[in-house]
């Protein structure tokens, strides 16, 4: 039997005490807790349904044992905005026609947001497809996708520039 | 996850190699770095160790330096950080190449160095580009460390030099000089987040129109990613003229032993490795003739 | 970028004032904020995990099962096997149908004694949790005795062949007799013969199936899983020995359909868990079981004979079609129709002869995916056309442009299409948004290939298809539609919003739509074969159509108006060009309130009803009516490594009346996506029935990376049979993408690759030959 032990996590700037064992992965995890907004689609790297930023980096939620991961931030899709203050990138999906089915949407919106973070704030598009290489969508054929982040990026450029 | 394991996490490296230490079967204890290939295995049941030891957070394992001629990486340095370095241009086109072209963000952002050379897989995408580079490796135990050429590190499918309680701590390379040039190139069934069907890495330099270093690793088309010495020696020491560079490609087709898999037949694998390894070769040879490093 | 051609519109004088807008679809805000359960995000008090024990071999005889140790293991609450089931059986029959079955398509739930297909389900195990589920399937014995099996659809035909199903390995058969094809061959200056064939695909919806099932305090089986077809619960109830109402299956958002969730998948196996242990349980495929747990596309093999005057037009017609089955019927019986009344495309061919029979082997069954055959069809007549105007000397488009159907000419049934049929239209906008060609260089090439197509929208006449929808105004002004229809990513519940939105003359956020629930949703029908706006759409127009009614009547004498000049918009009603004479609707509605006057309809939308066709020539009606368009690509070939790159792609249909363009363009550039990869990357490859690619790593659907730009052309003959002249675009977007693909390449290459997927190895393997003039 694997050992568990208890750890903080925090999900979403909120630290929470949980009963992990050694061998539960992140999404495992956070399933468990409640942030069920994290989907499971493959589970072995191959469709980023399940990515979360750790300490700002998106990643793939299914291949992070949890224990590798205490004291490191923990960001899901619902950490990002609310329905009263959605983030750029949530608004500019739902009204793009980003979003089909919906299963894939928070993990894409986490990969596009590591880019923006990490990357680049104004992406071109072949920088957009390689930053969501890693994300399986099969209902868009991606365009709207693209088209999403495009104008998110430019949202969020303006709004640092008035600021 | 189904699979039953202790997960021990050491503060340092000290401490990762401290526990390697009272390893006694090999298959009862793996080092995990970033993960995205041993989950896969775990959750497969393809291994089953008893206990992982997470190095892939130490940051004795982390850091990119460049200085005195040489590029050094720690083991747990991601593919994204190779990425997004300032001084990328400065490893070698062929690794970011590699890089450019590994799995998708996520796992880029994960995956670490030492992990895609020590997961073994003959597709692993940073060993051609590493080996065309002349890259060497430090293994480290508690007892000391030792440093051999990756072209010595593997010695069979899945299997290297690598001892149950040493730890693959750094990976450096001369840092590529002017006058020299690398290109690697991904044969695979997409363009996005692929497994490789011919991986090719070629590094060459030249001096006064002559070839004074020539490098061809292959990677998928044999149980391990490999060079192929007779064919770098067929060019080093000569101006590459279109038939000497077919007749290396040759000899690169004909060293290589590729299986027929999902992803493709033995005998393209085969007659691919010819076109890439001559294209490969020809770009880079041009390019250093126009005076262009790509 | 989506070219909304204004004079394509034919009724300039209806002004919507919703319908056709790109409005934000009303379940997008939800899902992109991560708020929107699915169904494996519901958990209960006290419940299970299932897990499902599946044969490792395609064909064998189950000698030994013993489940003692594993119903022993601390935490395992349940272990069933085919002895432990009342009844053994299920039907697989046309799922969603109101009526009575069709077909005999009962099978076994689980191995009783002979296994014939990899993966088929064992035993299930329920335990406290997962790990324990999984560690009772590793306790389970059992043995398997290899039996020949048969893994090919020609093979199948033989007569030492194994038999997998009835005396023959024939699942169905069809045929079409039209006309003197002999006469048509004697009469044509040109005989072109060749033969395409597909592959099995897999739907690849990123959100394996998934379920939780309880018993509640009615003795109601509930369950709430991810599925396509509520009206599952019939067969579930009938394989469990309930009563009908005793079952309630409720769907949730759906992460991805295709078809793949049309049939039956995990509720079956939770139903008989909860039922043998009185606690919920749930079941969740990993994506290794998705790929072994449903149904996949079906190979087809499709020769074409065709005879051609010197000047292009088509004599005669002679098709072969063979389709894989795999061991049970499933859909196999009306994917085969589907392919066999499209099988001479979207063509006018008055000599016609077509034989087609679906075969059983022990590969995977298949079932309904996108496209439904018609699909295979349309790869195979669209290539079959290229080939033949390369015989012939005649340029591609203008070949087709002379054997087009038009509107009223008789397709390969003898219906007469009714609706507008812009074909040609949506083929020359098609190509010429292709543009400037782009420049080959070194190794490289480049083609352009078109394909048009004619696909159905609606269910088999046969079947006597219906759906129900259900309208009613709260006493606050606001709208509540409520319809059993799924919702699978295409906007389904949107679609029914911004109709009863146009009709009621309410805003989309005033509208709160319910939908997929068994037993409190008014039954609608399975969201499928491009019938979800058609039907369930007509339905919520004529529920809405009958509130505005009695509203408007209320409203006229509350001006002393005539009915008809009452008019809805902004959540109030006026006197049409008189918005002096004003109410809103919420007081509206309390004085019909106040009278009683009835502020809710339920409706029942019925499709066209006919006969089946004549069994000995084919000739009738199949669907109430078609979609058609054109699908135009340009690719670049490393003639050297034999990679494609799909530079442009551009799909031109004709879509009746887009309700909301931003979807359509969803439906075109999704379809287009799943078009490409089934072109170029994606195979299930079986080994003599053994599944070699089970991960999403080994099958290979489109990237970011892969995926080009998709141009949508949309064009509005209003002419459909779907709300306000709709036509289906849910599975035509799909249509012609692939054979669009197979065209651009041989075009780039000079030769044809007959089979798809077109991979390097082929375009290599295909060059070669030509070069060596094999």
């Amino acid at each position: 039997m694997s050992p568990s032990r208890t750890m903080t996590l925090a999900v979403n700037g909120r630290p929470r005490q949980v009963a992990v064992a050694a061998n539960e992965t992140l999404l495992e995890t956070l399933r468990g807790m409640g942030a069920v907004e994290v989907k499971s689609g493959c589970e072995k790297g191959d469709c980023g349904a399940c990515a979360v930023l750790l300490d700002g980096l998106a990643v793939d939620s299914c291949l992070c044992l949890t224990w590798t991961v205490a004291q490191r931030a923990v960001t899901t899709v619902k950490g990002l905005g609310t329905a009263a203050d959605p983030h750029p990138l949530q608004t500019a999906f739902a009204e793009r026609g980003a979003v089909q089915c919906g299963y894939c949407t928070p993990g894409f919106i986490i990969a596009a947001k590591s880019l923006l973070d990490n990357d680049t704030d104004d992406p071109g598009e072949d920088e957009i497809r390689y930053a969501l290489s890693g994300n399986f969508c099969r209902c868009t054929g991606y365009n709207k996708i693209l088209d999403a982040v495009t104008e998110a990026a430019q949202v969020l450029r303006e709004e640092a520039g008035v600021q | 996850m189904y699979a039953e394991f202790d997960l021990l996490t050491p503060a340092a490296v000290g401490g990762a190699l401290d526990e390697l230490a009272k390893v006694e079967n090999e298959e009862d204890c793996m080092p995990l770095g970033g993960g995205t290939n041993l989950v896969v295995d775990l959750r497969a049941r393809a291994v089953a160790p008893k206990v992982l030891i997470s190095v892939g957070r130490l940051s004795g394992l982390r850091g990119i330096e460049l200085g005195e001629g040489r590029v050094s990486m720690g083991g747990a340095v991601t593919v994204s950080e190779i990425l997004r370095h300032p001084e990328r241009s400065r490893f070698g086109p062929a690794l970011i190449g590699a890089a450019q072209v590994f799995a998708g963000q996520m796992v880029r952002n994960t995956a670490t160095i030492a992990g895609n050379i020590c997961c073994g897989s003959p597709a692993a995408d940073l060993v051609p580009p590493l080996l065309a580079l002349d890259a060497v490796v430090r293994l480290e135990c508690s007892a000391g460390s030792r440093e051999l050429p990756l072209a010595d590190y593997f010695t069979g499918y899945k299997s290297s030099v690598r001892k149950p309680n040493e730890l693959l701590t750094r990976v450096w390379w001369p840092e590529p000089p002017a006058g020299s040039a690398s290109l690697f190139y991904k044969l695979a069934r997409r363009k996005g987040d692929a497994i490789t069907v011919v991986g090719v890495a070629v590094s060459l330099a030249r001096e006064n129109g002559i070839c004074t270093r020539a490098r061809i690793a292959l990677g998928a088309v044999a149980p391990v990613v490999e060079r192929v010495r007779p064919a770098e020696a067929m060019l080093e020491g000569n101006a590459l003229e279109p038939d000497l560079i077919e007749a290396a490609a040759r000899a690169a087709a004909q060293q290589s032993s590729p299986i027929d898999d999902v992803r493709a037949s033995g005998k393209y694998r085969r007659q691919q490795v010819f076109v890439l390894v001559r294209r490969l070769l020809s770009r880079a040879w041009r390019s250093l003739s126009e005076g262009d490093h790509p | 970028m989506t070219d909304t051609r204004s004079e394509a519109r034919g009724d300039a004088n209806v002004a919507f004032r919703q319908v056709g807008k790109p409005l934000t679809r009303i379940d997008a805000p939800g899902k992109a904020l991560g708020k929107t359960p699915y169904a494996g995000d519901y958990a209960m008090p006290d419940m299970l995990h299932a897990k499902v024990l599946r044969a490792p071999l395609p064909s064998a005889r189950l000698k030994h099962l013993d489940v003692t140790k594993a119903r022993a293991h601390p935490g395992v609450a349940c272990v069933l096997t085919f002895k432990d089931l009342e009844k053994g059986t299920v039907a697989t029959d046309i799922p969603g149908q109101t009526g009575f079955k069709r077909l005999n398509t009962d099978q076994q739930i689980l191995v009783e004694e002979i296994v014939r297909y990899q993966g088929e389900p064992i035993a299930l195990v329920a335990a406290e949790t997962v790990a324990i589920a999984e560690r009772a399937i590793d306790l389970i014995a059992f043995e398997l005795e290899p039996m020949p099996g048969v893994y090919d659809m020609f093979e199948a035909m033989k007569p030492d062949a194994p038999r997998v199903f009835g005396d023959d390995n024939i699942v169905a058969s069809y045929k079409i007799r039209k006309g003197d094809v002999e006469a048509g061959f004697a009469a044509a200056h040109v005989i072109v013969e060749n033969t395409f064939s597909t592959q099995h695909i897999e739907h690849a919806f990123v959100e394996p199936e998934v379920g939780l099932a309880w018993v509640d305090e009615q003795e109601v089986v509930n369950i709430r899983s991810s599925t396509q077809c509520i009206e599952h619960f019939r067969n579930i109830a009938e394989a469990l020995g309930l009563r009908q109402s005793k079952v309630r299956v409720r769907g949730a958002m759906v992460g991805g359909g295709f078809g793949g969730k049309s049939d039956i998948t995990v509720e079956l196996y939770l139903a008989l868990l909860t039922r043998a242990t009185g606690r919920p349980v749930r079941l969740c495929y990993s994506r290794e079981e998705s790929f072994y747990g449903h149904g996949k596309r079906h190979p087809f093999t499709i020769s074409h004979k065709t005879g051609f005057t010197r000047d292009g037009r088509i004599t005669a017609s002679k098709i072969d079609i063979t389709s894989d089955s795999g061991p049970y019927a499933y859909m196999s019986p009306y994917v085969l129709i589907y392919a066999t009344e499209a099988g001479p495309g979207p063509y006018l061919v008055e000599n016609l002869h077509i034989d087609s029979r679906c075969m059983a082997t022990n590969n995977m069954f298949t079932t309904a995916f996108r496209g439904f055959g018609a699909t295979q069809a349309c790869i195979a007549y669209e290539q079959q056309m290229d080939e033949a105007a390369k015989v012939l000397g005649i340029d591609r488009l203008e070949l087709r442009r002379r054997n087009f159907l038009k509107t009223g000419d008789p397709i390969a049934t003898g219906f007469e299409v009714k609706s507008a049929v812009w074909t040609e239209r949506c083929m020359d906008l098609a190509w010429e948004a292709l543009g400037e060609c782009t420049e080959a260089s070194g190794p490289v090439r480049i083609g352009r290939g078109i394909a048009a197509y004619q696909q159905a929208y609606g269910r088999l006449v046969w079947l006597h298809d219906t759906a129900e929808g259900w309208v009613g105004i709260e006493l606050d002004g606001t709208v509540v539609v409520r319809s059993g229809m799924t919702d699978i990513g295409a906007g389904q519940t949107s679609s029914l919003a911004q109709i009863a939105g146009e009709v009621l003359g309410v805003a989309m956020d005033t509208i709160t739509v319910y939908n997929s629930d068994s037993s409190t949703t008014p039954l609608a029908g399975t969201s499928s074969a491009t019938r979800g706006l058609y039907m369930s759409g007509n339905a919520v127009r004529l529920a809405a159509q009958a509130v505005r009614g009695r509203l408007g009547e209320r409203a006229a004498r509350h001006f002393g108006a005539e009915p008809g000049e009452i008019d809805f918009a902004d959540s109030t009603v006026f006197v049409a060009g008189d918005r002096e004479r004003s109410i809103s609707l919420r007081e509206l509605v309390a004085i019909c309130a106040s009278e009683g006057i009835h502020r809710a309809e339920l409706a029942i939308f019925r499709a066209p009803f006919g006969d089946k066709l004549d069994p000995e020539t084919g000739q009738g009606q199949v669907h109430p009516d078609y979609t058609f368009g054109a699908h135009a690509v340009e690719v670049a070939v490393d003639t050297e490594t034999g990679e494609v790159t799909i530079l442009k792609s551009i799909g031109a249909h004709d879509v009746g009346q887009a309700l909301n363009p931003e979807a359509v363009e969803g439906q075109i550039e999704g379809g287009a996506a799943q078009g490409h990869g089934y072109a170029l990357s994606e195979e299930l490859i079986y080994d003599e029935g053994r599944l070699l690619t089970p991960s999403l790593s080994e099958y290979l659907c489109p990237t970011s990376m892969d995926s080009p730009r998709v141009q949508s052309i949309i064009l509005e003959s209003r002419s459909g049979l779907g709300p306000f002249g709709a036509k289906g675009i849910g599975e035509p977007g799909h249509t012609p993408a692939a054979p669009a693909v197979a065209n651009a390449v041989a075009d780039a290459i000079g030769v044809r690759v007959f089979s798809l997927p077109i991979t390097p190895e082929k375009v290599c393997a295909a060059l070669e030959a030509a070069n060596s003039g094999a």
